[in-house]
């Protein structure tokens, strides 16, 4: 099992909040991308690459991918992981990945979403896999920096 | 000077309004006016006193230096801080550091009108929202660029005049001497904590060694930097140049038989330069700003009004990325729209649009706020205590104009070269020359301000060592605490 030190939901991905401050705080060296649309795209799997600071390896892959990836042995990495939504770090709890605690840190607006705290928002579908979430145990930590006081939804 | 006048509050009034906008100053005004040393400085200049207004908000802008803005995230109100420093300095006869350190609480009053300022937005979204809902059709341009700005006008103005208020209430306690020294080993307190901040971060320990040798050299033989710092600001030009050049070859290219001409994407690009913080909210960010941007060009594209209005609201999703190096994607964008309308492509620009914003974002702030901003800022301030005032306003203006270009030359090449432009980009400062050296850079320009500034306060004050010493150590102590508590937090 890799070494999880922070799994985000964050629809910026890798934006300046997480490059800037979780990053080196955490001292994180690996980033992995789980998103089926952006693994199968060339185009944005090489600008994620391409975006992410050199000595960072980040890897994009499919919920799939990500689950058989992560439970393979560790290799000494603080790995950081990062979705545009909770469907698929939820997939990824559901395929056995051992995961503490889901952070949140920016769900921007979009139809049919309703606003949750400032710069967070969530249907009521999403929000119900949060409390599925939570029943499995796992805290759920709305948190965009690491030095902003953590929230429950 | 003891009094100050109603066109004095007018215009310092303005300034802050204008200075902590970020709209309606060509994209630079957040690299300029927001900047403690150019709102010191124009504060100085208003109410007469032109050095020590500079001086003031140099010092403002010391305490500052540590601070990163990352997605709108802020310490405190650097602009207001400085603006009120200056006015302290020059009205009550305070020393730069004092004035400093008894303004530093209003900092967090200007924070107040940023984060009400993201809320208060989303008003306008809702309105514009229903108005099209409606059928209304309504103006982008008075949503986004005007009614904000118009608020934002009467918002700052009443802090101004109730910061303004509030240092009057004090002005007779400042006049006692033990008041004086406790906000001067106040003042020291905080620009310590601010540089060795600054040193953490870097963490590089030749960094260390050049801040100590500039330190020593700036306070044993008083040595001038002024010759070092303009080579170091000419290099920085020539180098950004060199990267962001555009290759004219492959201009129009690919584009033949285009709708949209040159004039068109430079006035997009003056529209998102002017409002892309116009109406910043916290429910989508830029997106209303995006909108606005793109326009004139939709507009132009789609004949039938109803059509047009119905892609520019769509243009108001959520939109945020880094608004000098991410306009590649407006470029880009706007070819897309274009090429829609030729029949040649059929796309989802809103997946294109997210996908690409928080990469660009990303990378974006790690060199426009990480290197650039705190290069130049740092450099005009060493100017600026070096006594070479002029010559720390040109530093600024560096600034302005090596924003202005990247900014500029990334929008077309969007446009014209498409969205692998955006990956080049990305990829130039990745392996930027400039973002790999500057952290030694800044410790070294660091290290010759805190020189200068032990030099200059010898000139205004004699402060008992001990007490100075006990204000180091209370920083250090500070800073420790602050640090084992995120260890703490990272066990949990």
């Amino acid at each position: 099992m890799k070494n999880i030190v922070l799994t985000r939901i964050d629809d910026r991905l890798l934006h300046g909040q997480v490059v800037v401050s979780w990053i080196p705080s955490l001292k994180i060296n690996e980033v992995l991308i789980v998103d089926d649309e952006y693994a199968k795209d060339d185009f944005m799997s090489s600008l994620i690459k391409e975006s992410s600071p050199n000595n960072i390896t980040v890897n994009v892959m499919s919920v799939e991918n990500s689950a058989e990836y992560l439970n393979l042995d560790d290799n000494k990495n603080n790995l950081l992981i990062l979705s545009r939504n909770v469907e698929n770090i939820y997939k990824l709890i559901e395929l056995n990945v051992k995961v503490s605690t889901v952070n949140v840190g920016g769900l921007g607006y979009s139809e049919g979403r309703k606003k949750i705290i400032n710069s967070i928002h969530m249907s009521d579908s999403e929000l119900e896999i949060f409390r599925k979430i939570e029943l499995k145990g796992i805290s759920v930590e709305i948190q965009m920096l690491p030095s902003d006081k953590v929230q429950k939804i | 000077m003891e009094n100050i006048n109603y066109i004095n509050v007018f215009l310092i009034s303005l300034l802050y309004f204008w200075g902590s906008n970020t709209a309606l100053s060509f994209g630079i005004g957040y690299y300029t006016l927001y900047r403690p040393i150019i709102s010191g400085m124009i504060t100085g200049l208003i109410l007469g006193d032109f050095k020590l207004g500079i001086m003031a908000g140099a010092v403002v802008n010391i305490i500052y230096i540590d601070f990163v803005s990352t997605g709108g995230s802020l310490k405190g109100d650097q602009c207001l801080t400085a603006i009120i420093a200056a006015v302290c300095a020059i009205l009550f006869r305070l020393s730069p550091i004092q004035s400093a350190a008894f303004s530093y609480a209003f900092g967090y009053i200007g924070i107040l009108i940023w984060k009400y300022r993201l809320n208060i937005n989303s008003i306008f979204v809702r309105k514009y929202d229903e108005k099209y809902k409606e059928g209304k059709n309504p103006n982008i341009t008075i949503y986004n660029g005007v009614l904000p700005q118009i608020l934002l006008y009467f918002m700052s103005s009443l802090v101004m005049l109730i910061s303004l208020f509030l240092i009057f209430l004090f002005k007779d306690i400042v006049k006692f001497h033990i008041i004086q020294n406790i906000l001067f080993l106040f003042g020291i307190y905080l620009i310590s904590l601010s540089v060795i901040n600054v040193l953490l971060k870097v963490k590089n320990k030749k960094g260390n060694f050049i801040f100590l040798i500039s330190l020593f050299l700036a306070t044993i033989f008083n040595f001038s930097y002024v010759f070092i710092i303009l080579l170091l600001m000419i290099l920085f030009l020539i180098i950004s140049y060199k990267d962001f050049y555009i290759e004219k070859n492959s201009y129009l290219k690919n584009k033949e038989n285009r709708l949209l001409n040159k004039w068109d994407l430079i006035y997009s690009w003056f529209i998102w330069m002017n409002f892309s913080h116009a109406c910043y909210n916290f429910e989508r960010l830029q997106g209303m700003a995006f909108a606005q941007s793109i326009k004139n060009i939709i507009n132009k594209l789609y004949k039938d009004k109803i059509n047009a209005s119905e892609i520019i609201y769509r243009h108001t999703e959520f939109f945020n990325t880094e608004p000098n190096i991410g306009t590649s994607i407006h470029g880009y964008i706007i070819s897309l729209e274009e090429e829609i309308i030729l029949g040649k492509e059929s796309v989802d620009i809103s997946y294109i649009k997210k996908g690409m914003m928080g990469f660009a974002a990303g990378m974006g702030d790690s060199f426009t706020q990480v290197v650039l901003t705190p290069f130049y800022v740092s450099s005009a301030l060493l100017l600026c205590l070096d006594n070479s005032y002029h010559l720390s306003l040109l530093a600024v203006i560096s600034l302005g104009i090596n924003i202005l270009y990247i900014s500029y030359t990334g929008f077309m090449q969007g446009y014209y070269l498409g969205r692998d432009s955006l990956i080049k980009r990305l990829n130039i400062i990745k392996n930027s020359v400039i973002k790999k050296y500057f952290p030694l850079v800044f410790d070294g320009i660091l290290g010759a301000c805190v020189g200068k500034l032990i030099l200059l306060n010898k000139l205004y004050q004699e402060v008992n060592l001990i007490y100075f010493i006990f204000a180091l150590i209370l920083s250090v102590i500070y800073i420790w605490i602050a640090k084992n508590k995120g260890k703490i937090l990272r066990r949990s």
